[in-house]
């Protein structure tokens, strides 16, 4: 069980840091989330595994780590509040600056403005 | 014997799992893939409620029932997404 | 009377130009004026008992666990100092009054002189070392100010700033060398320093310290070979040369090396360093001074000379020498303060500094010129005056001491020639500019000044007298403590008198004199004979190091930032996995002894969904959509984990969050192209892939290694203190709202903060809308599909009853206030999607804004509520009731914490979404701003 997990959390790692390693704000904010998957998952991971042990008391038998519980809850919700901030930025340098790169390159080819309902712009 | 059946439902929920995960790679269309999320949403409800009568708690329960009231926000919202493109207006 | 007064007073003087300007100009010199009289009064007060051979010391606590406090002391080396910072000061608030003009702004002048003047007071009576480098500093500063007063100068302006960077590159080499002291000692107190001489001196790092301090006492010396700055900060008004270029400023170095006299010196690295660098300024500064046409060009560079002499004199490591080197100080500074003077004098009624237009002004202005020849008669060391004094004093060192052995001879020698170009230079300032012929082309005709811009100068020269002929009776005493403060009260017998004898000092002097007068007969030859030299000119130098220092930090800068973030994260990635992977390569195992668990069919279909949505992610991650739903199959594999591993709250918290997630990124994800090309080449890609790969290894091996290590944890306390201290049996909530609830409080604000903030971004955004989707479809009619619209209404009490079972349940079992937050405001934002902003508006009328703050109000008042009850803040507490029909419950004010959670993640989650989905409504957000 602990190799799948650990397998998990480094592929999940792997596949965020790729994502983050694009060009794009979407696709890097989409690494970010698998990212922060992976992380919890870790972080989790440092309460270890435990089977039928939740941490309420006189549910179980044996009960798992709470604290790594505790710890992650509250990253999992800043993890949000973090991504929400970096996906708004995302648009706003897209409202403001007309694209959505991060590779600090000139985009290659502009949208078509056919494409473009300018009600709002 | 509650366990034989609940093993036994648990490979068929796995298997449905995995059609589902099997429609959500095919699609072809995206209203497919959707419905395959949403399908996949209530087969983990049935896994959850599985493990719990497995391991004698009702501590998961909650969790299947966010599922279900969550998922369907979540499929919900994405139905909303290509039809209109914008969620909230 | 408080020595904390002597500091304040000159300081609190910063703020009385400001006030008084408007009164005229005298009213603002004299109220200016006052302040530093005040100062010089109590020192006065002070010096009977420094005279009697008292230290004064004062000391302000300011933080005492650390050892931090503001510290005065008062001795005889201060005593000496303040005499000259605070009645030069004087002089020279009276001279500047006469010599600004009526364009220049005086109180902003009279502003920076007060604050210079504070910080050299400062750095006189400072009893603690980072207090003395703090005031150091300030004179860097308030001396830029000065120098680059005339900023519509070019010149001011660049003489400022080498000068601020030359004394500034050298006050951090003085922090890092005081740092060092005070690490050495065990304390910064300048006290208990002077009394560590032998751990010092014993101690391996001593030389690092000595020329650290050296070098800070060096650059603001004007010591070779960083004099080049001084000559530039000529381009200051001539009261600020004449009180921080030749009084005050540049002596801070040699001040510096006075006061650390006692426990640095002494050693042959002192000596070698010190001697043998104040002699190479003494004659280069001589030597140049002779050549420069301008007036205060000489001077500056004769002060260069002045002040090496006086460092030649403190690297001698005797006594004698440093009683004269003290001496000279004095001297020094009286005689060239009034060259200045008279310096400024002159350029002010004729117009020009030049030597070459300057001729014959005795005629014009006889009485200055008589004040002025007097005090260039000091500066060449002429008997009856106080230059000469010191001088002879400083022969007669250079002839008592062995230190470079049989080549020992060689110092007195270049003295005399030293003393001898001093003689010709003193004698060019007299000769060419009072005498010689008539003025060729100034600019206006010169005249004597008015009466009270030559009283600064009078005095002074009066000083130069006075010394010079009762040497004993005038500063015989005020040498004598100093000198007591320096030589750490072992005062070697010294004679003040004009006649010693006929000996060998005196001799030296006749010589010097006798050269000096050679040496100007022949200048012309000497001049033929420097013409012939390339002189390039110290600015240049130093303007090209600096360009080409600022070109070089930008083409670093430009290589490593170049806007891409791919190629920050890379860099990052490579360096962890550098760091991170190398070790683990030398483990030769990566797994504990903590038995496993075995597997089961179950996870490993889901291991399989995990694994296969999140490389389908990777793989169509340009089909943003479709990635979308595998990521939301990711995440939900994600809750499915922690439900299993036993962690029900998080199941219910990364569900939760999973859904507004998805949300999130589909509401972005309108505004944002729906597909992207291929940008990357393939080799490009495969490079990222293998990095990836290989940080996923480390991260798992990591995982690996750490699941299958036993255990220990702190957590069996919180299991046994959490139905007894917590009155709560779900340990995971307990943790969040009472243990750690300090923590979950920071996290709430951080929330909140985020959320403004994207408020903020939010807020008069303008993005294009696409009117098709990606593949050029148009959108449907239908905004709000009624099945929709009803299906959803009815969730919504649901959602709320099940929000609200969640939320009262928490403390005993898996939910909580973050959980019922996060389900709330997805059955809002679920209205919103189905029902659209204008049907939500009236419904809900209040601002997320309030909610949010309401949340982190209600939190921090649980907390500030303990108070009243004696407690520590956010201590818990809780009880047992029982009403009829409902049985017994449980009340605890962690319950009212966790409604300040739950208040401020509602807020939270729908001020960003409810705001970015009005983007594209008539009730989108949008700021007035003021600008």
């Amino acid at each position: 069980m602990e190799v799948i997990y650990a397998f998990c959390v480094g592929l999940l790692a792997a596949c965020g840091f790729f994502l983050v390693l694009r060009g794009r704000t979407f696709i890097v904010v989409m690494g970010l989330t698998l990212l922060s998957y992976a992380v919890n998952l870790f972080l989790f991971a440092s309460g270890r595994l435990t089977l039928n042990g939740a941490a309420v008391l006189g549910q179980s038998a044996q009960y798992s780590d709470p604290l790594p519980q505790a710890l992650v809850l509250t990253a999992i919700v800043i993890g949000f509040a973090m991504t929400a901030f970096l996906v708004i930025l995302a648009m706003r340098s897209r409202a403001d600056q007309g694209n959505d790169h991060v590779d600090g390159q000139i985009p290659v080819r502009p949208v078509s403005p056919s494409l473009l309902d300018k009600r709002n712009g | 014997m509650l366990n034989i059946a609940i093993t036994i439902a648990a490979v068929l929920m796995c298997l449905s799992l995995m059609l589902n995960l099997w429609r959500l790679f095919k699609g072809p269309s995206r209203p497919d893939r959707i419905l395959a999320l949403d399908t996949m949403y209530i087969n983990s409800i049935a896994l959850i409620i599985l493990f719990g009568i497995f391991s004698r708690t009702t501590l998961y329960f909650e969790a299947a029932l966010l599922i279900a009231m969550l998922g369907f926000v979540s499929t919900a919202a994405m139905c909303k997404y290509i039809l209109r493109g914008d969620l909230i207006e | 009377m408080n020595l904390l007064w002597v500091v304040l007073l000159p300081l609190i003087g910063t703020l009385v130009p400001l006030f008084t300007e408007r009164f005229g100009r005298n009213i603002c010199a004299f109220c200016v004026a006052l302040l530093p009289a005040w100062s010089l009064i109590l020192v006065l007060m002070y010096a009977p008992d420094i005279f009697n051979g008292q230290a004064i010391r004062q000391t302000i606590e300011w933080i005492p666990a650390i050892g931090l406090e503001v510290s005065f002391r008062l001795d005889g080396l201060s005593l000496l100092f303040l005499l000259l910072i605070l009645g030069i000061g004087l002089l020279v608030i009276l001279y500047a009054r006469y010599y600004l003009s009526l364009k220049d702004s005086m109180s902003r002048f009279y502003v920076y002189l007060m604050l210079f003047m504070a910080a050299m007071v400062g750095i006189v009576t400072s009893n603690n070392l980072i207090q003395l480098w703090m005031f150091w500093e300030l004179t860097s500063i308030s001396s830029f100010l000065l120098i680059s007063f005339w900023s519509h100068k070019s010149e001011a302006r660049k003489g400022a700033r080498m000068a601020l960077t030359v004394t500034g590159a050298g006050g951090l080499a003085l922090l890092a060398g005081l740092l060092l002291i005070g690490r050495i000692v065990g304390s910064y107190d300048l006290d208990t320093v002077l009394a560590s001489s032998d751990i010092i001196h014993a101690h391996a790092a001593y030389p690092v310290a000595l020329i650290l301090v050296l070098l800070g006492a060096f650059t603001k010396s004007a010591q070779f070979p960083f004099h080049f700055w001084l000559p530039h900060a000529m381009a200051a008004p001539t009261p600020v040369s004449a009180y921080l270029h030749s009084a005050t400023m540049v002596k801070a170095g040699i001040f510096l090396m006075a006061r650390f006299y006692p426990v640095l010196a002494g050693t042959d690295l002192w000596f070698i360093i010190v001697s043998l660098t104040g002699l190479t300024t003494l004659l280069l500064g001589a030597y140049i001074a002779l050549f420069k046409h301008d007036l205060k060009g000489l001077l500056a560079y004769s002060t260069i000379s002045h002040l090496g002499l006086i460092t030649l004199l403190l690297g001698l490591n005797s006594p004698l020498a440093a009683v004269a080197a003290i001496f000279h100080i004095i001297n020094h500074a009286t005689f060239k303060a009034s060259l200045f003077m008279a310096a400024g004098i002159i350029d002010h009624e004729s117009g020009s500094r030049d030597m070459r237009q300057l001729n014959g002004l005795w005629q014009y202005m006889p009485y200055t010129a008589t004040l002025a020849i007097v005090a260039a008669l000091a500066m060449a060391g002429v008997p009856l005056l106080n230059g000469f004094l010191s001088k002879e004093m400083f022969f007669a060192e250079t002839l008592n001491q062995s230190v470079l052995g049989s080549l020992s001879w060689t110092i007195p020698l270049l003295a005399v020639i030293g003393a001898a170009f001093s003689v010709a230079y003193s004698l060019r300032f007299i000769h060419d500019v009072f005498f010689n012929g008539q003025p060729v082309d100034l600019p206006k005709t010169p005249q004597e000044p008015p009466r009270y811009v030559r009283i600064p100068v009078e005095i002074l020269v009066a000083l130069c007298l006075l010394v010079g002929i009762f040497p004993a009776f005038v500063v015989g005493d005020l040498l004598h403590i100093a000198s007591f403060a320096v030589l750490d009260h072992t005062v070697p017998v010294h004679n003040l008198a004009i006649w010693h004898g006929l000996n060998l000092p005196l001799l030296m002097s006749f010589m010097a004199m006798v050269g000096g007068v050679i040496l100007y007969y022949n200048r012309r030859h000497l001049f033929e004979f420097q013409s012939h030299f390339d002189t390039t000119d110290a600015k240049h130098i130093f303007e090209r190091t600096i360009q080409s220092l600022v070109k070089a930090a930008e083409s670093i800068t430009n290589t490593l930032e170049n806007g891409s973030l791919q190629r920050y994260v890379f860099t990052l990635l490579l360096c962890t996995l550098v760091m991170g992977g190398l070790p683990l390569i030398e483990l030769t195992q990566n797994s504990g002894t903590r038995a496993s668990i075995p597997l089961d069919g179950v996870t490993i279909v889901c291991a399989l969904l995990m694994i296969f949505s999140a490389v389908a992610t990777v793989i169509w991650h340009r089909r943003r959509f479709l990635a979308l739903i595998f990521l939301s199959v990711v995440g939900l594999i994600v809750s499915l984990t922690f439900a299993k591993f036993s962690a029900p709250d998080l199941a219910l918290t990364q569900l939760s969050v999973e859904i507004v997630t998805i949300i999130l990124l589909l509401l972005a994800l309108f505004f944002l192209p729906q597909s992207s090309l291929k940008e990357s080449s393939n080799r490009r890609l495969s490079v990222d892939l293998l990095v990836a790969g290989l940080i996923g290894c480390v991260i798992g091996t990591l995982c690996y290694a750490m699941l299958t290590t036993p255990l220990n944890t702190m957590s069996d306390f919180f299991i046994a203190n959490s139905k007894t201290g917590g009155g709560g049996t779900n340990v995971v909530n307990v943790i969040l709202v009472d243990f750690r609830g300090f923590d979950t409080l920071g996290e709430i604000i951080v929330l909140g903060i985020a959320a403004l903030g994207i408020f903020k971004l939010i807020a008069n955004m303008r993005i294009a809308i696409p009117a098709r989707d990606d593949k050029g479809r148009a959108w449907s009619n239908d905004p709000h599909p009624m099945m929709l619209e009803v299906v959803s209404q009815s969730l919504l009490p649901l959602a709320l009853l099940v929000s609200a079972y969640i939320f009262l349940r928490g403390h005993n079992m898996p939910g909580g206030g973050f959980i019922a937050g996060l389900i709330t405001s997805v059955a809002i934002i679920q209205q919103y999607i189905a029902h659209g902003v204008q049907w939500i508006k009236p419904r809900v009328t209040i601002d997320y804004q309030w909610i949010i703050a309401s949340g982190i109000l209600i939190a921090t008042a649980t907390g500030l509520g303990s108070w009243l009850f004696g407690q520590a803040f956010l201590s818990t507490w809780f009880d047992y009731f029982s009403l009829p029909w409902i049985g017994k419950f449980e009340l605890a004010s962690a319950m009212l914490f966790d409604l300040g959670v739950y208040l401020t993640v509602v807020g939270a989650v729908m001020l960003i979404l409810a705001n970015l989905g009005k983007l594209t409504t008539s009730e989108r957000l949008d700021i007035q701003e003021n600008n």
